[in-house]
């Protein structure tokens, strides 16, 4: 047994564990879907939902508050796909007016024993993603969008992540108070 | 040193939990009056505070203090707010707070499968490492 | 990507071309937690009672499972497949349970009663680490998605087993085979 000595942090999980139920979870999808936009959107609502759990723990672990500005927001990000996923994204081609970026990765345990059949190619296999990414920046009063517009699987040297910042979202008040 | 009770309201002002441990006197209103008596109130005392200052606020409102008791507020910034009433001379309520949040509220009820955020948390377990959290804190010696 | 014009089915760089990771890779165990969580909300809403849920949960450990088999055994075994079924149950509670979980499982037990039946125990599984224990323990145990996990390992090397999640002692995981595969064992024993 090759594995001896090998004692995982109680923070940590083994990686394939989580490569593999995300793997069942996208292929759940597809026999629950007919076609690829369907379970893209799916796995986008998916990843919104992860998202407004996983920033409270990113908060709380970190002790982090508001953002100063994007570029703030983007580091943040950056250091979410450390913590979490164990990868250290690029961050790259700035938009002129500072409100979009690209998150640029060579690895990722997401996709990690994945290979897109001929008739998936429409499946946006880490979708799941720009989810997340909404779901938690929503939460901390920041509209934002993200797509891929290289995709590895795909056949890209590269899986970029563009990240646009829409708008910020004003504080909820109370009901029945104006 | 005491800790009376607690309040746990999302984003939206909804009361998701409240428990008390030392509590001498009620309000005599429904809970669900009183938490809207108090989001109100800290709502409200929380423009007031970030108006009226006369520096640049950073984390705004997190306390006030009567001459029997004191209350303490954090808000995360996804909006959720902690609110524990203590006496007056008790210490690092703060991080109290904090660690509310972080080691029983973000591990019990967030990385909880079988609870929605938007609902009342009624998880055992939540309660339980709660009441351990506070009755660990040295503050809580036995009301004294 | 409509516009180019294909000539062979073969992308330049197949995954088989890579090879197969030592397996240490780590992501946060909140990471694992949240999407976890999200799996059990999706399975939730397409069903209307736990016993759907239990199984829904099960299939998903089962897609994991058959994956997981082929990996390990390629990667720890040499390729080669346990064929007693003590030695099976061992190489789950050990050598699987490691490398997944970090650690063994608590214990195996054999039924007395009945000798079809053994017994994983797991005090706190990773997936009910922030659950609390219903009081009626007769409620969803997310712990089946594990044994999904289990059952299909087994199907899938010819042990053939149901395999269910309970609450007591923690989780405790009812492996129960099929007749003909204790009957085998028993006959390969002789030999």
């Amino acid at each position: 047994m090759s594995r001896q000595g090998t004692r995982l942090d109680a923070k940590k999980v083994n990686s394939e564990l989580f490569t593999l139920t995300y793997g069942a979870l996208v292929s759940q999808l597809m026999k629950d879907y007919d076609n690829a936009d369907d379970v893209n959107k799916q796995l986008e609502r998916m990843g919104y939902n992860i998202g407004i759990r996983l920033i409270e723990d990113y908060l709380a672990r970190t002790g982090t508050g508001r953002c100063y500005d994007f570029r703030d927001t983007a580091e943040k990000i950056q250091a979410g796909f450390r913590l979490y996923l164990g990868i250290s994204p690029v961050i790259t081609n700035w938009s002129s007016a500072g409100d979009e970026f690209s998150l640029q990765f060579e690895t990722n345990p997401l996709t990690e024993f994945v290979e897109l059949p001929d008739n998936c190619l429409g499946l946006k296999y880490m979708n799941v993603l720009t989810g997340v990414l909404r779901g938690a920046c929503e939460m901390v009063q920041m509209d934002v969008t993200s797509w891929f517009v290289q995709d590895q699987l795909k056949g890209d040297n590269v899986t970029e992540l563009r990240v646009k910042f829409i708008k910020r979202l004003e504080d909820a008040i109370p009901a029945g108070e104006d | 040193m005491t800790i009376h009770n607690l309040y746990i309201f999302d984003k939206f002002g909804c009361l998701l939990y409240y428990a008390e441990w030392n509590r001498l006197k009620s309000s005599g209103i429904t809970r669900e009056e009183e938490a809207k008596l108090m989001y109100g109130m800290l709502f409200s005392l929380k423009s007031f505070v970030s108006k009226i200052s006369p520096l640049d606020t950073k984390k705004g409102f997190v306390c006030y203090k009567t001459n029997k008791y004191a209350l303490h507020y954090l808000e995360t910034p996804t909006g959720l707010k902690f609110v524990l009433n203590t006496d007056v001379n008790a210490q690092n309520v703060r991080d109290l707070l904090h660690q509310i949040y972080s080691k029983v509220y973000v591990e019990y009820v967030v990385k909880n499968p079988v609870v929605n955020l938007r609902d009342p948390i009624k998880s055992e377990l939540f309660k339980v490492k709660l009441d351990g959290m506070i009755k660990q804190f040295p503050a809580v010696s036995k009301a004294s | 990507m409509n516009n180019t014009i294909t000539i062979s089915q073969i992308r330049p760089k197949s995954i088989l071309d890579k090879s197969l990771s030592k397996g240490r890779g780590e992501v946060s165990l909140s990471c694992f937690a949240l999407l976890f969580c999200e799996l059990v909300q999706y399975c939730q809403n397409r069903v209307y009672t736990v016993p759907e849920l239990q199984n829904k949960l099960a299939e998903m450990g089962q897609e994991v499972g058959v994956k997981l088999l082929d990996l390990y055994f390629v990667r720890e075994k040499n390729c080669k497949r346990e064929n007693k079924l003590l030695n099976m149950l061992l190489f789950i509670k050990t050598t699987l349970w490691k490398g997944l979980f970090g650690r063994e499982a608590d214990k195996l037990e054999h039924a007395n009663d009945d000798e079809r039946i053994y017994y994983l125990i797991e005090k706190e599984p990773l997936v009910n680490r922030y659950i609390s224990v219903p009081k009626d323990k007769g409620n969803l145990n997310c712990a089946v998605f594990i044994a999904g996990i289990i059952e299909s390992i087994l199907n899938c090397s010819g042990f053939t087993a149901k395999v269910t999640a309970h609450w007591h002692k923690g989780t405790t995981y009812m492996v129960q085979f099929e007749e003909s595969v204790i009957a085998r064992d028993k006959q390969m024993e002789e030999r």
